[in-house]
């Protein structure tokens, strides 16, 4: 946590979050006197998620995913919390970078889509091509911005150059300038009827999907294919694609565990604020799940670090995700119980 | 994860901390950061070590005339042809066809320009690879 100062000269504190896009939504309703935390946003924005698209390649690796599409979470947590958020993309460059100046000079902060591979105030190894990373731009300075990005400890300042770039990165994915900010939100927001809407929304994508690919199915899909690719591919291809799976488990800001961790401290906070037993104990099932993703993550590296030498084989990294899937089967399931019943 | 098992191990972030979710005594949810986990730097290490190999397979390419260094600065930059291509504005089969030293060679000026710009390099850069 640091104090920082914005355009308007309110002051503004930065909040360390896990993961982007939550902690950039969350900052813009803090901003305009709403106190919520990151974990909130995650939970009403149904963030959580499971998907693997083997027929979507990035760097020559099928894309496995543990939250929902970038842009989303900020989508319905500001729909389901209320409160009217300007939001534009740009064709050009020079009006996007023209109109950002302008919304900082009246005083709002802004969030903004961009690319993370241009943001070189990151450490070279987390620069990679991925256009869905989200900051909070505070205020304009010499030759930048002032940028309070989520997923790291302080603000920091972002050249000019850099930013356009960042903003305006082509690619799968492309931000176009994607630039967000609150116009006004009710101060005080019924996040009852917000949660019991996101935790069905949740658990129908989890559960009800015509997917094999996503949801607690792919899980059971990626599970499978996890413990025959030794044999498939080669022990080393194989290695690659579970190397990715774990990457996109811990490295890209999720709080630990795939996002698992920050969905149980969402339902922490949802049952101080239904008074429910029953969501306290899905909270403490959902941590006991992200304890099993990270024991995954363990026995993953042990295969990747000793390569094959080891007891550890990919049958039981592939077991360790059966696991994972039945039981969080179990909780959704569970948790689709609950909001049935919750009063708003 | 309880806030006392949350991975402290000096790896790769380069200084840089990380927020993650854990347990505390109360067993309420905290922000803990992080300064890094053993097993995740192995897992980012592979694909790290997999960009590198590639990267330096590409150079010796460049370098004994195979390739153009074009391909080198793309590859540097994690970009694909597609990417590339829509950043600097050119269709991707001639980038692709660009990766052809004899080919790249005979480039207007105007074209390199807008390869330079795309991967924010100059052009006497983007004209060479590094040596070693």
């Amino acid at each position: 946590m640091s104090s920082e100062v914005t355009a308007a000269g309110k002051p503004f504190i930065h909040h360390h979050s896990a993961h982007c896009e939550s902690g950039t939504t969350s900052a813009l309703f803090r901003d305009k006197g709403v106190e919520i935390s990151e974990s909130m946003i995650f939970g009403i924005g149904s963030g959580i998620y499971f998907g693997h698209l083997p027929f979507i390649k990035w760097v020559g690796l099928p894309i496995t995913t543990f939250r929902s599409r970038p842009g989303t979470l900020f989508a319905k947590a500001s729909k389901r919390i209320g409160g009217k958020f300007f939001t534009k993309k740009y064709h050009s460059a020079k009006k996007g970078m023209a109109d950002l100046r302008r919304v900082l000079s009246e005083g709002h902060i802004v969030g903004l889509t961009t690319n993370i591979y241009w943001l070189t105030y990151f450490p070279n190894r987390f620069r990679f091509q991925f256009n869905g990373h989200n900051i909070v731009v505070l205020r304009e300075i010499e030759n930048g911005f002032r940028v309070s990005d989520p997923v790291l400890e302080y603000p920091v300042d972002c050249l000019t150059e850099d930013m356009e770039r960042a903003r305006f990165a082509r690619g799968p994915l492309e931000p176009r300038g994607f630039m967000y900010y609150a116009e006004n939100v009710p101060l005080n927001p019924n996040l009852r009827l917000a949660c019991i809407a996101a935790m069905k929304d949740t658990c129908n994508m989890m559960l009800r999907t015509p997917f094999p690919f996503v949801g607690i199915r792919g899980m059971r899909y990626l599970a499978k294919k996890t413990i025959s690719s030794p044999d498939k591919l080669g022990f080393k291809e194989a290695c690659r694609r579970l190397a990715n799976i774990v990457r996109m488990q811990e490295e890209v800001g999720t709080g630990g565990a795939g996002f698992r961790f920050m969905y149980a401290a969402f339902l922490q906070e949802a049952a101080d604020l239904f008074a429910s037993a029953e969501l306290a104990q899905l909270s403490k099932e959902m941590t006991a799940i992200g304890d099993i993703w990270r024991e995954f993550a363990v026995v993953s590296a042990r295969i990747i670090k000793q390569r094959g030498q080891a007891e550890e084989t990919f049958a039981k990294a592939g077991g360790l995700m059966l696991i994972c899937a039945g039981r969080e089967e179990q909780l959704f399931q569970e948790l689709d119980r609950i909001a049935k019943k919750l009063q708003a | 994860m309880k806030v006392n098992e949350v991975p402290q191990d000096i790896t790769y972030y380069e200084g840089v901390k990380r927020a993650c979710f854990a347990l505390n005594d109360e067993g309420k949810y905290v922000v803990v950061t992080s300064v890094g986990w053993d097993d995740e730097a192995v897992v980012n290490g592979l694909a790290v070590d997999d960009l590198a190999a590639t990267l330096e397979h590409t150079r010796k390419a460049v370098l004994a005339g195979v390739k153009s260094p074009l391909c080198y600065h793309m590859e540097r930059r994690q970009m694909t042809p597609e990417i590339l291509a829509k950043t600097a504005g050119i269709a991707a089969f001639r980038v692709k066809r660009h990766f052809r030293p004899e080919i790249f060679a005979k480039l207007k000026l105007s074209v390199l320009d807008r390869y330079a710009q795309a991967l924010a390099i100059t052009k006497q850069e983007l004209m060479t690879v590094p040596q070693k």
